[in-house]
């Protein structure tokens, strides 16, 4: 047996790994290929190379004609600076905002609520870490619940983002609960404070800058998992432009698959964009050098 | 640097009593050993004086100002723990300089004091580099930097050398006694490693149970420990039974003198050197284990009434046989009592 592992394991390891990683990564690829071919009607995406899905989706082609017929809400103009302009299609810029709204939240309530239960023993503190988890039930469930109690929210952007924030808080507080489990909070803290810095100071100086591993893969979990939401969005969602998930969800199986595509990947580079610029902000943003 | 004065302080947690009673003064630049096994009280009494624990009853104070109820920040004092607990997100340099920058001195000034310090510790030059690149023995040197910067009326090291491994440990320890020596420092020492506190400390307080059993020299604690629990936890101890009467004490295999020690049944203190191995010697014993240490033999001998006892022998006198003669040292005997109090010295027997 030994002989048996000793000969084959590392190969065999390699093999699962590779077969499991190219079975993950297949949809993906064949997306972002799907989104340059001119049709998609087979198993296989077909007539390359075209740019015209990713033009349409990004606005720049002159067949608004086919984008409106394709559903698309007006587009968005961004000023980039220089005289330069992007347009990009309204669902895609409210889901990636919604989405950041949510790790907002997150971030003012999730990292508190973190560091509450990691650093003090409190009656009832198991309470607490079991109702801040509690939200991982399905989007649908947690959807019909926040109709009920907040009718009010119902439809509102501002609504969506509660929600979300509400949906991907366990992400946040479990990311950030782990990072501060792994230092030494308590002595870190009462170092700051022995060398005179008042609490909040501390907290806002010390704990939060040393906890922002945590705190960022925090955040891209939240934010990825909130930009691509669907059931709790097509539970709450109810009139005006549409989050992407529920845009894509309605033309994906129409004939303009390769234009979903182009979305799609668009929407893969965006999520890759915000990882990205979070992981950069992480190691350089809360830097409080310079002293 | 400051006196510190822990006056009758006991504190309790819900419903347990963590410290009971704990009266101590470290004079202006002594270094105090707090010296116990976990659980003994020891850190409470630490964080108290640091602020971040309020006695429940007692007081704390500096020179003659009561800071009791101050709080930590406000107390000046220079904090090292077993963790380093250095600050990640910032530069080693940026590290030492954070308290002076909590009190508004100006950026060149605390850069330059952080240098200097860095140089005192030996490690200057590593004033740019993240904290987390460094080996433990610099992180601790960088610890140990931030708490002085300040200038702190008390420095407070909770097992600061905890962390490290053993040749590091003895070096750091000579070092850093010497340099606490000459900046006068006053400072609180918490420590589990009777080794530690016996090389950095002035003076030693051992706490058991939330009690202090003793204080006293390093030389004082090992030598006239004044209970069975002070001899045993500070060094080997072997404690034997023993009855003086008219000034003698029979050990039951021995009689040795003991003049001035209280009479009746006495618990005696037997260090693991108060035996030589002697060819001449009055005592015969058999020895069940013996480990060979270089400099020395550690040795397990049975004594002739049968008790155990361990001892540090010298390999030049002792044979290899098992069965073995001994003499014994009248004057490296401490008879004690279990029952006194903590502060009181045991009788010795004289020399």
């Amino acid at each position: 047996m030994t002989a048996l592992s000793r000969r084959f394991g590392r190969p065999a390891v390699t093999l699962v790994l590779l077969v499991t990683v190219t079975f993950l990564i297949a949809p993906v690829a064949l997306t972002i290929v799907g989104s340059f071919a001119r049709e998609w009607t087979g198993v296989f995406p077909a007539g390359f190379v075209t740019f015209r899905n990713w033009a349409e989706v990004l606005g720049l082609a002159d067949s608004i004609g086919s984008q409106r017929s394709m559903g698309w809400d007006p587009l968005v103009v961004l000023p980039v600076g220089d005289g330069l302009t992007l347009m990009a299609p309204a669902e895609l810029l409210f889901s990636v905002g919604l989405a950041l709204g949510g790790v907002l939240i997150n971030l003012v309530v999730g990292v508190p609520i973190a560091y509450a239960v990691s650093r003090y023993e409190f009656r009832g503190k198991e309470w607490v870490n079991a109702v801040s988890v509690l939200p991982l039930v399905p989007g649908v469930i947690l959807g019909v619940a926040f109709l009920r109690a907040y009718p009010v929210l119902s439809g509102t952007s501002f609504g969506l983002i509660v929600g979300y924030s509400l949906l991907k808080a366990p992400f946040m507080v479990m990311a950030v609960q782990s990072e501060f489990e792994s230092m030494p909070l308590r002595q870190l803290e009462e170092s700051a404070r022995s060398l005179g810095a008042s609490w909040p100071r501390t907290f806002l100086t010390v704990v939060v800058p040393n906890a922002r591993s945590g705190i960022v893969s925090g955040a891209i979990i939240c934010w990825t998992l909130a930009a691509a939401e669907f059931n709790f969005s097509y539970v709450v969602w109810a009139k005006g432009t549409q989050p992407l998930a529920l845009f894509l969800q309605r033309h994906i199986s129409n004939s303009t698959f390769t234009k979903a595509a182009a979305a799609v990947s668009m929407f893969f580079c965006i999520v890759v964009a915000i990882t990205l610029l979070l992981q950069a902000f992480g190691t350089r943003g809360f830097d409080t050098r310079g002293t | 640097m400051a006196r510190v004065t822990i006056d009758s302080v006991r504190k309790v947690y819900d419903d347990t009593v963590a410290v009971e009673n704990v009266s101590l003064t470290v004079p202006d630049g002594e270094i105090l050993g707090l010296l116990g096994p976990s659980g003994c009280g020891k850190t409470t009494t630490l964080r108290t004086v640091a602020g971040f624990e309020t006695p429940t009853e007692g007081t704390v104070a500096f020179d003659d100002e009561d800071v009791t109820h101050v709080p930590p920040e406000d107390r000046n004092i220079g904090l090292v723990f077993q963790t380093y607990a250095l600050f990640d997100n910032m530069t080693v340099g940026e590290n030492v300089a954070f308290g002076l920058k909590m009190r508004g001195v100006d950026p060149a000034k605390r850069r330059a004091r952080a240098e200097e310090l860095l140089e005192l510790l030996g490690i200057g030059g590593l004033s740019d580099r993240d904290p987390q690149t460094l080996s433990g023995g610099q992180q601790q040197r960088v610890g140990l930097a931030r708490a002085l910067a300040i200038e702190p009326r008390v420095l407070l090291l909770d097992e600061p050398m905890t962390g490290l491994d053993a040749k590091l440990k003895r070096r750091l320890r000579n070092e850093l006694g010497e340099l606490l020596d000459e900046l006068g420092v006053t400072a609180l020492y918490v420590t589990h490693d009777q080794a530690e506190a016996m090389s950095m400390c002035d003076r030693i307080a051992v706490m058991n149970d939330g009690h202090v059993e003793q204080v006293g020299t390093p030389r004082e604690v090992y030598e006239r420990p004044a209970n069975a629990f002070v001899a045993d936890f500070v060094g080997t101890a072997n404690v034997l039974d023993g009855v003086v009467s008219d000034g003698t004490l029979d050990l039951g295999f021995e009689r040795v003198p003991a003049a001035g020690a209280p009479e009746g049944p006495a618990t005696v203190v037997a260090r693991p050197e108060a035996f030589r191995a002697d060819s001449d010697g009055e005592i015969p014993v058999a020895v069940t284990e013996r480990t060979y240490q270089g400099d020395h033999v550690r040795a397990t001998v049975t004594l002739p009434d049968e008790t155990a006892v361990t001892l540090r022998l010298d390999p030049a006198t002792l044979t290899d046989d098992e069965n073995v003669r001994l003499t014994l040292d009248p004057t490296a005997l401490h008879v004690t009592d279990v029952d006194v109090e903590a502060d009181s010295d045991g009788a010795v027997i004289p020399n």
